[in-house]
């Protein structure tokens, strides 16, 4: 099934292991299991029930998770599973999984400390995952790393990649609903620790990489499977709404900020302002409601309201764009920062008093009705396939088609022509006009582009948040739309998921740090770009944009691109 | 006539202060091209220091004396914030494709807006209470010290005309800061080696001028007009909150623009000229007051569009 092709074979570091530290890391690994089989405390209430023999809670199943993992990589390393072995570097998942066994112990020791008053509730089940974490990550920072041939390079199978492809769609499918599922805020934390802990392993051990190479080579399967994942999402809610809430404004969050990646992430433009255009789409869609404080009578089809908020939204970004896309990209980014707060400005005075009436001022627009399409009225709930789905998961649907269109027009446009003058204006403007781009022409469209597709989701958004005022349309919405890009990984698709889900789930589920929010906000913007300006799915082509000198970096993007292109086919044969 | 005449000192003295929190715009995009978003926390962050050096030194003190202290706290501050965010924040990040910086800016400037709203009276934040001091909390505006001399009764020199103390003061701070800065700029070996920097800032460090110094001390000197410009905001308007530097600093930007960014004495006549326009437009366009805000960012884009070098000229800005 794994063929090796032409590359080094691997060669061993001159540092030597010493003896000792195989059997302390499985020795720790052994204390883990223990320990997630042990009451960690005696009361039944903390962490999901962690109060039980061999009944493990939510918090030790993680553990022992790890443990297995663990495991299986020290069973590698003694030639036990040559194949894991040959391809890829333990120590370095090791260390991973060692150091993510001891965060969650810290984290089960301190909030049962914390529930519970005091270091004395802890029974020793947790101090021996504890033990057992450290002589884990201790043994593994002692190991040597060796030097693999990139798994990227494997021959696998097709059969092996298409599973591989659906077994990742489906952990985050099951991986997503259960971290909803998860109450207890330390579990939550809990959750993630693991899931970060496991995709931190796993790239070390390149299969992230490899990943990346097979997912491009079965685009289509991987295309499906992420549209029946997303499908199938709110069937796994058994109809509980405040989940599909959350789901919902995650929806929208990053359909707006996959907008905003078009203008940011591609065209390289900073905008300041965005949210600004999906509240206009979302004013235009309030004012043509039934709502009693609607300012318009005329009351079309909802599909026409789309339209004429999508093409508002982008007027004003045609409004606002042609004089300053000829200037400069900082000049830019301030005033489409200036052109924010002159829309919440200006809809807040528009309220009869010191304009026309249109807007209703500070108080917004309240009590705009449920969407009704044909005969299906979204307010209520639906029975499908026997399994009940809620309001919340009738404008799922509605947002995943919308988030269907952008991502099509991102993915499309990203590989057009347009796409490519794009990337060469973000790269060097001058040498893309000295070329024949027409640069303020391209500039233009990504911004009223941008601009359209993010009033398109407002005009749903005014229905699905029930009213609009003023102040959801702050300065600080565009800053998160620009961070969930940021976070995520400019340019691509992928990433703006990732990056607007954790930006949207972590605050629903940490409450208990709500005051905090901004101030981490702040120092992530300022981490990121100092540590992994790419995002965390970066685009190769940006990824080498922010990291020039890197010429490794340079060298393994060529390897693999040349791999998946040309040679795919030939290298099938050869398997 | 009179109210001709009134509005203009307004606008003269709102201006003062735009003037004096453009400066730092303008210096250090100057030197290195970047657009310190950050800055209008720093003004914020000045005006606490100086109330800080109030409350912990001269509580309750109201003498004219105690004005200076106030504002060499508040210059310690803002000087101290600006130094420490281009070590860490943008020093880094110098050779990074443009958008790094502007990014890394706003993270900076919502990161201290927040460390101000919730650690001024708890600078453990969520580890420990910890208030040495018994600092106010910063979650609501703070009144300011009212300083005897400046913020006394105001003065009627002529006609119906009223001039607040505190207006006299700001409009004496931008004075002695403008003859300052043109001293500074001109007179001393520091300042030349600025020029050098902003013209060319290779063949600078050619001649022997240390850059990374002279980019710390362009955000020094910005920072601490900033600073003097948050004691005279917190004289003018009797309190100081944590989010006042937002709005000040996208104004002090527009005037930054208006003057023609990179131009230190632009920024001053595009402070005032920006002042001006605003009070007058509110004065004399029916119904303008709600719309005050407007008027300063829509100038901004007309100037874009017609005048993108400014008023007083300077390199136009060209690449994205």
């Amino acid at each position: 099934m794994t063929a090796v092709i032409d590359s080094p074979a691997p060669a061993s570091t001159a540092r030597t292991e010493p003896g000792y530290a195989w059997p302390v890391a499985l020795a720790g690994s052994a204390l883990l299991v223990v320990s997630g089989l042990l009451p960690w405390t005696f009361r039944s209430d903390v962490l999901g029930n962690v109060a039980l023999t061999a009944n493990p809670g939510p918090m030790q199943i993680f553990v022992l998770v790890l443990a297995v993992l663990a495991i299986v990589l020290l069973l590698a390393r003694r030639g036990i599973l040559p194949r894991v072995d040959a391809w890829s570097d333990t120590a370095g998942a090791l260390r991973a999984v060692g150091a993510g066994a001891a965060t969650l112990t810290v984290l089960g020791v301190l909030g049962i400390s914390w529930q519970l008053g005091g270091l004395a509730n802890v029974d020793p089940g947790a101090w021996l995952g504890l033990v057992g974490a450290a002589l884990l990550t201790a043994a593994a920072f002692r190991m040597t790393h060796r030097e693999h041939r990139d798994l990227f390079r494997a021959a696998t199978s097709s059969w092996v990649e298409i599973l591989a492809v659906i077994l990742l769609l489906a952990a985050v499918l099951f991986g997503a609903a259960y971290a909803l599922g998860q109450e207890d805020a330390a579990t939550f934390v809990g959750v993630l620790v693991l899931v970060f802990t496991a995709v931190f392993a796993l790239s070390k051990l390149g299969v992230f990489a490899w990943l990346g190479v097979v997912s491009q080579r079965h685009r289509q399967v991987l295309m499906l499977g992420a549209v029946a994942v997303a499908f199938l999402f709110p069937f796994t809610q058994e109809g509980s709404d405040a989940n599909m809430s959350i789901a919902t404004q995650v929806l929208i969050f990053a359909t707006t900020a996959l907008g905003l990646n078009i203008v940011v992430g591609l065209a390289g433009l900073l905008d300041l302002g965005y949210i600004a255009f999906l509240g206009s789409g979302a004013y235009v869609a309030a004012m043509m409601s039934h709502a009693a404080a609607a300012t318009i009578g005329w009351k079309p089809n909802f599909l026409v309201i789309v339209v004429i908020g999508a093409i508002v939204s982008s007027v004003l970004g045609l409004i606002i764009g042609s004089p300053t896309l000829r200037v400069s990209g900082d000049y830019l980014a301030i005033v489409t920062l200036a052109f924010g707060e002159i829309f919440r400005l200006t809809v807040n005075n528009l309220d009869g008093g010191s304009g026309p009436d249109l807007t209703n001022g500070p108080n917004g627009i309240p009590g705009i009705p449920d969407l009704q399409i044909g005969s299906f009225n979204f307010a209520e709930p639906h029975e499908l396939f026997g399994l009940p789905l809620g309001r919340f998961a009738n404008y799922y649907f509605l947002l995943l088609v919308v988030a269907a269109v952008v991502i099509t027009v991102f993915t499309r446009l990203n590989n057009s022509r347009i796409g490519r003058g794009w990337v060469a204006i973000r790269e060097d403007e001058r040498a893309a006009e000295a070329m024949g781009v027409n640069v303020f022409g391209l500039k233009l469209f990504a911004f009223a582009g941008g601009a359209f597709l993010a009033g398109m989701a407002g005009t749903i958004k005014a229905h699905h948040d029930v009213s609009v005022t003023p102040d959801q349309y702050i300065f600080l919405e565009s800053a998160f739309l620009l961070a969930a890009i940021v976070l995520g990984g400019m340019g691509t698709v992928a990433g703006v998921l990732v990056g607007a889900t954790i930006l949207k789930l972590l605050p629903e589920k940490l409450r208990f740090a709500a005051d905090y929010r901004l101030l981490f906000f702040g120092l992530l913007l300022v981490l990121m770009m100092r540590f992994r300006p790419e995002g965390i799915v970066p685009s190769r082509r940006r990824a080498l944009e922010f990291h020039e000198d890197d010429e490794e970096l340079a060298e393994t993007i060529e390897d693999a691109h040349l791999e998946v292109v040309p040679d795919a086919a030939a290298e099938k044969g050869r398997a | 006539m009179d109210q001709f005449l009134q509005q203009l000192l307004n606008g003269l003295t709102l201006g003062s202060l735009y003037a004096l929190i453009a400066v730092g715009y303008t210096v250090v995009y100057g030197i290195v091209q970047l657009i310190n978003f950050a800055h209008g926390e720093v003004f914020m962050i000045g005006a606490f220091g100086a109330f800080t050096t109030w409350f912990v030194f001269f509580r309750n003190q109201t003498a004219f004396w105690v004005l200076i202290p106030m504002l060499i706290g508040a210059v310690v501050f803002a000087v101290g914030t600006a130094l420490l965010m281009e070590r860490v924040a943008y020093r880094p990040l110098r050779h990074a494709p443009r958008l790094a910086p502007l990014i890394t800016a706003i993270g900076v400037s919502v990161f201290l807006q927040e460390l101000i709203r919730l650690g001024y009276n708890n600078p453990l934040l969520f580890l420990a209470n910890w208030n040495p001091f018994g600092l106010p909390s910063a979650k609501s505006a703070i009144p300011f010290p009212q300083i005897e001399l400046v913020t006394g009764p105001a003065l009627t020199p002529y006609g119906d005309i009223v001039v607040r103390r505190s207006a006299l003061f700001i409009l004496f701070s931008l004075a002695v800061s403008a003859f300052f800065l043109w001293w500074f700029i001109n007179r001393t070996k520091t300042g030349r080696a600025m020029q050098a920097v902003s013209q060319d800032p290779d063949t600078a460090r050619l001649m022997g001028i240390n850059v990374d110094r002279i980019i710390a001390v362009a955000f020094a000197l910005g920072a601490a007009l900033a600073g003097l410009a948050g004691v005279a905001h917190g004289l003018q308007n009797n309190n100081i909150d944590f989010f006042m530097g937002f709005l000040a600093g996208l104004k002090a930007f527009t005037a930054a623009v208006l003057g023609g960014i990179g131009n230190i004495y632009g920024a001053v006549i595009g402070g005032l000229v920006l002042g001006i326009v605003e009070v007058m437009a509110v004065q004399y366009i029916p119904g303008g007051s709600p719309w005050k805000d407007i008027f300063a960012f829509a100038l901004l884009i007309v100037v874009l569009v017609f005048r993108p070098q400014g008023l007083m000229g300077a390199r136009v800005v060209d690449r994205a």
